[in-house]
């Protein structure tokens, strides 16, 4: 057991789940606004498209990041036009917008890459790896905390940083009235619709850094549906953390860790089994969440009768 | 006398259909407690909107504290000029703290950034101990009570300073105790803060124990205002119901048969959880109208969705022909032998995007007459029939094709009971039969009615117009706060009278009704 | 002048009150599908191609040919299965999205019945294959379907996860345990018993009969659902589930069942794929139909014709795309970007339209206003 339990483990575990941590922090701002927001995956594919655009064509990480960012300020704008303005059914735009994604990526890979599948070349810029010297003297903690890449460290204080925002301060507030109770912040004379565009277009913006995390941190290329349902994991944390990102960061983490396992498992199982199961497992938690509300009500009923 | 603080002069309100106002002039002054009285659809809550700037009066003008609202008056300005409101159904975030709440939007802020909780709770403690309304700053609005929730929603109402504070029905939803702890509360912040309340209730108990004046509308109109010490609850009651349209009495000797529907002691909750039926028992023999009286929200709602197996039954039995169907679902309840007219017509007595014969054929379209072996639905059999129906029962449409949606009130309603009726079922229960229908649609509706009874068919009545309960039931009992306060037979009672018991203001000693 | 021509509308409008809806709606869908393709010009533009040679390309390569349009037909066919799938569980309320898992699950069935049932008629081995491709699609939509029902597990985020999951345990299948010992197959079980295979009718082209099983099932589900007591519960169930129980409809069940049922057609679209196609279960049996067909039921609000109309069109794009990749070396993704245009166009219908009258509304409610102060 020993090759499947160390530290090489952990060391995936983080990188793994990053993705999905950054796109479910994108997804639990809308999810607090009360929209459900299934087009994350499609997002994160045109984000990590872009993000490799930009660094190969610019010679520079930085200029993918930011060009990444962009497109995501476009894609949530596109998005808070389409289900809020028009009022579209946010469950076929979400669809859609994930074929959207699978068709424009492909389709811009073939005319400005020429290449079929994927494209690696030494000209894309990988984003740095962050070394933190006098934490790598610790055992075990040290391998984890340094030597990651740079989005895995943000990924982290954004954890933080989105609690304070979402529990602390009083754009939070709004935003979570917007979605809970929107009559009571028009009430007090405050728009729900600002909410919801900043918190679509802040959902752009993440899910396409996820994206570039994808592209420019876990490997340096693009693979056609390189994203591979993971926006649909991140929405099930969210569901499952209720929002809350730091339970949110640890369903992440749980899931990385189920998708680590996997791949490290595969020379006692076959690798296409161990990946269904961070989907099993996703479904099993809808299933805990539902039963836990439940409990919560009979309870309720049985007081008050 | 003291300042005069809003003064409506003239004002009517036309909405499309209905004048909810007509001609209304009313001067309110500092420091008073204003009852506002009147049965559903008087317009008081119309009056109120007009003052709280949620709509502007179709004629006539409202003046607040010497200064015209005008034509641009809305909720904003209304609260500048010192007017704030408090909803029958509170505008709050359950998942919020109270403080959160109460200065939803006006936080106070933490080095420019965070969320100040500190700062937020102190201002909430202060405004609460200004106003005396005793809140915990920190709760979590989702576990309070219903009355400490109305409490913060006052505060929040208070917030701003207001003058005139309007109460939408405040203890329609509270328990004895609690209505008991906001009327000291209003009492406090008039005599402390000179302020001004306006309350509008149906409950005359209430009116007496609080109001300084009350005002009684009927219809749109202000029929009278009086001083409360100067008057009593059976006047404000005949001011209350007294009408000028009389139908005939349609009714015929006839001796009543058997018990066929037999509730003992039956307990639900609301959708909000708290007990809305607190030992409701009353019996319904064949050939027989029971009418129950009340005023909406006692528990009408609760009592005809447990009969038909809509809601969880918290304890009690509902017996039909003897067996008990307390805990069966509506398709077997139907079976055996009930049909039901619902409240909410448009969300649950039919299924608007479908045609009218579709919502004729439920519930019959798996019998031999409609299908082959269950399966196939026989169409033109379900057309043919709607016709007859659509003929039988008057209902007025392009035809029996178009949907539910494009009928009016009247003809959706007569969809439902020409359904209902044609099972021919021994029991019916009927709720708010007539409600937004017209006169013309009345008459037919309750010509049908006694029609069903006279065959022998027990029927339960359910309705918030008393008018059509004494014109057509045999017996009237009264439902105030989830129990049943009395049982009269037709012509034992009058209008006046039964009042006192469905403002629960008298009550029969242990009547099995 | 903008008014009257407004007014006009209004009036003609007003002369056909049941058909304004269909009417709207049908321009407003010419209209998407012609911004979408302006949209696709540009692109090609910006590509250096000729957007007029590429579209004629796509038409010809859809139409031109027989066997070419042999296989549009036979592509319109699986979207039109795959949108009459996700109608039945829509029409009783319930949102499938997870067809293409069903469908892996149903293919994968019908190829190891194929491969493995011997000595039986090469009939018989597709009518066995058919029933366990139906067993097989209608088992897995069962789980979605039950939780939703028993509990109010959200059907959607569900039956997403079970699709990701059904196609890596078909994939395992493929690769694993069922793997053909054939060559040259990367991941594939055994063929299928050649006589069970279906004959195709356009010679070269994807056209077999499995067209007279889907024409079949079509006819059935129709007369299911619009013609039968069932499907009139179905409808009032989805329409107004309170109604429905009110008025003695077993709603929960019939959830249940067309959730099953939806997922018994997702099962057979498998089939039909690999008994006409590809003649063994490959991992690459589907690409996303089941959602494409969807979207198409979607966009069409469940309407039979219209379904097939769109579908046929969604087909041709489809497969013309492919074409002018061939012929002038366009990548046929460019597909995917019209067609996801359509769709977010025709989603958002509505609420354009609206915005559009509030706009020409409230510019009129100004020059009102100006001119009044004018006075």
């Amino acid at each position: 057991m020993g090759d499947i339990f160390n530290v090489l483990l952990l060391q995936n575990t983080l990188r793994t789940a990053t993705p999905v941590v950054l796109a479910a922090l994108g997804c639990l701002m809308t999810q607090h606004v009360n929209i459900t927001n299934i087009g994350i995956d499609g997002m994160m594919l045109i984000g990590a498209f872009f993000a490799v655009l930009g660094s190969y064509f610019f010679g520079s990480w930085a200029a993918g990041l930011a060009l990444t960012i962009l497109i995501g300020v476009v894609l949530g704008l596109f998005y808070y036009v389409f289900v809020i303005k028009f009022g579209s059914d946010e469950f076929i735009i979400g669809v859609a917008l994930n074929i959207f994604a699978g068709g424009l990526t492909v389709f811009l890979l073939r005319t400005i890459f020429q290449v079929k599948g994927s494209f690696s070349d030494p000209a894309i810029v990988p984003l740095p790896t962050i070394r933190i010297p006098f934490l790598e003297g610790i055992p075990v903690l040290g391998a984890l905390l340094s030597g990651n890449t740079l989005l895995v460290y943000v990924s982290w204080i954004l954890v933080v940083v989105m609690w304070a925002l979402v529990y602390k301060t009083p754009l939070g507030i709004h935003l979570r009235a917007a979605g809970e109770y929107p009559e009571a912040l028009t009430a007090c004379g405050r728009s729900p619709q600002k909410m919801k565009c900043l918190a679509s277009v802040m959902c752009g913006i993440l899910s396409c850094v996820a994206g570039a995390h994808l592209s420019l941190g876990y490997l340096t290329m693009f693979t056609e549906n390189m994203s591979a349902s993971r926006g649909y994991v991140a929405f099930a944390c969210v569901i499952f953390g209720r929002g809350n990102p730091l339970i949110v960061f640890l369903a992440a983490l749980l899931f990385g860790f189920i998708d680590a396992l996997g791949l490290r498992l595969q020379k006692h199982i076959p690798s296409d089994l161990t990946a269904m199961a961070p989907y099993l497992v996703t479904v099993v938690m809808m299933v805990v969440v539902v039963l836990w509300e439940r409990r919560k009500k009979r309870v309720a009923l049985k007081r008050a009768a | 006398m003291s300042k005069e603080i809003v003064r409506f002069s003239h004002v009517s309100m036309q909405f499309p259909g209905t004048l909810a106002n007509d001609d209304i002039s009313l001067s309110i002054y500092e420091g008073e407690v204003f009852a506002l009285v009147g049965e559903n659809g008087a317009g008081k809550s119309t009056l109120m909107n007009l003052l709280y700037g949620l709509h502007q009066p179709t004629l006539g003008e409202i003046t607040i504290d010497g200064q015209p609202a005008g034509s641009q008056h809305s909720p904003e300005r209304a609260m500048q000029m010192g007017v704030s409101m408090v909803h029958q159904h509170f505008k709050l975030v359950p998942s919020f703290t109270v403080a959160q709440n109460i200065l939803l939007g006006h936080e106070p802020k933490k080095w420019g950034l965070f969320y100040d909780s500190k700062k937020a709770n102190e201002t909430v403690r202060k405004l609460s101990e200004t106003y005396g309304l005793e809140v915990d700053p920190e709760h979590v609005v989702r576990d309070l009570s219903i009355g400490l929730q109305q409490r913060v929603e006052i505060l929040k109402a208070l917030r701003t300073g207001a003058k005139v504070l309007i109460l939408d029905e405040p203890t329609a939803v509270l328990t004895a105790q609690e209505t008991e702890e906001l009327f000291s509360v209003i009492r406090r912040i008039v005599r402390e803060k000179n302020m001004t309340v306006i309350m509008i209730t149906h409950r005359l108990p209430e009116v007496m124990q609080i109001s300084d004046r009350v005002g009684v509308m009927r219809r749109g109109r202000m029929i009278d205002v009086l001083n409360t010490a100067e008057t009593s609850e059976q006047a404000i009651s005949s001011l209350m119901v007294g009408r000028d349209v009389i139908f005939d009495d349609l009714r015929t000797e006839q001796e009543s048969g058997e018990e066929m529907l037999v509730i003992r002691d039956l307990r639900a909750n609301n959708d909000r959880l708290l007990p809305a039926l607190r030992g409701v028992s009353l019996t319904v023999h064949a050939g027989e109208i029971v009418g129950v009286c009340g005023v909406e929200g006692n528990g009408q709602t609760e009592l005809s969705e447990c009969i038909m197996g809509m809601r969880e039954q918290a304890g009690g039995q509902v017996l039909l022909g003897g067996k008990d169907i307390s805990r069966l679902q509506p398709r077997e309840i139907r079976e055996m032998g009930v049909s039901f007219i619902p409240e909410d017509r448009l969300s649950t007595g039919v299924d608007q995007k479908s045609s009218i014969s579709e919502n004729l054929a439920l519930g019959k379209h798996r019998t031999k007459e409609f299908s082959l072996l269950g399966v196939h639905l026989r169409r033109g059999r379900v057309k043919k029939y709607a016709q007859q129906l659509e003929k039988q029962f008057d209902i007025r449409c392009a035809g029996v094709d178009e949907p539910v949606q494009s009928l009016s009130g009247g003809n959706v309603q007569k969809v439902v009971i020409a359904r209902e009726f044609s099972f021919e079922t021994p029991v019916l229960v009927i709720c708010q039969p007539t409600r937004g229908v017209d006169i013309g649609a009345i008459e037919f509706i309750h010509e049908r009615i006694i029609e069903k009874r006279n065959q022998g068919c027990a029927i339960l009545l359910i309705s918030a117009d008393l008018d059509e309960l004494f014109r057509l039931s045999d017996t009237l009992v009264t439902l105030y706060d989830g129990q049943i306060t009395g049982r009269f037979k037709a012509g034992e009672i009058t209008m006046e009278e039964i009042g006192f018991y469905m403002l629960g203001a008298k009550q029969q000693e242990h009547k099995e009704a | 002048m903008n008014n009257s021509f407004v007014q006009t509308l209004r009036a003609l409008v007003r002369l056909k009150p049941s058909q304004k809806l269909q009417r709207d709606y049908l321009t407003s869908l010419a209209i998407a599908v012609a911004l979408a393709f302006l949209v696709g010009a540009g692109i090609l533009l910006l590509c250096g191609h000729d957007p007029l040679k590429c579209y004629a390309a796509l038409f010809k390569g859809a139409l031109g040919t027989r066997r070419a349009f042999g296989n549009t037909v036979a592509k319109t066919i699986t979207l039109c299965l795959c949108g009459l799938a996700m109608s039945v569980a829509a029409k009783a309320g319930m949102f499938n999205v997870g067809g293409e898992g069903q469908l892996f699950f149903g293919a994968m069935a019908a190829a190891v019945v194929g491969a493995h049932v011997k000595g039986v008629p090469g009939w018989v081995v597709t009518i066995l294959a058919l029933l366990a491709a139906l067993a097989a699609g209608g088992l897995f939509a069962l789980l979605p379907g039950w939780l939703k029902v028993r509990w109010k597990v959200d059907e959607v985020i569900t039956t997403i996860m079970l699709n990701t999951a059904a196609i890596y345990f078909c994939t395992y299948l493929a690769n694993g345990p069922l793997k053909t010992a054939e060559k040259g197959i990367a991941s594939g079980t055994d063929s299928i018993m050649a006589e069970a295979a279906f004959t195709k009718l356009i010679p070269l082209s994807n056209l077999t009969t499995a067209l007279f099983y889907a024409i079949a099932t079509a006819l059935i589900i129709w007369y299911l659902m619009s013609r039968s007591t069932i499907g009139f519960e179905m409808k009032l169930t989805g329409d107004n589930d309170r109604f429905a129980r009110y008025g003695g409809i077993r709603a929960d069940k019939l959830m249940l069942w067309s959730m099953v049922l939806s997922g018994m057609i997702c099962g057979m679209v498998g089939m039909l794929e690999i008994f006409g196609l590809h003649k063994r279960f490959l991992t690459s049996v589907s690409n996303e139909f089941y959602f494409d067909g969807m979207l198409v039921a979607m966009i069409m609000r469940y309407n039979p014709f219209g379904v097939i109309l769109m579908s046929f069109f969604f087909a041709i794009l489809n497969i013309g795309g492919r074409a002018m990749e061939m012929s002038a070396g366009i990548p046929s993704e460019l597909i995917l970007i019209v067609q996801s245009i359509i769709i977010f166009f025709m989603a958002a219908e509505g609420g354009i339209r609206t915005a559009l009258t509030n706009r020409a509304a409230i510019r009129k409610a100004r020059r009102e206003a100006a001119a009044k102060g004018a006075v």
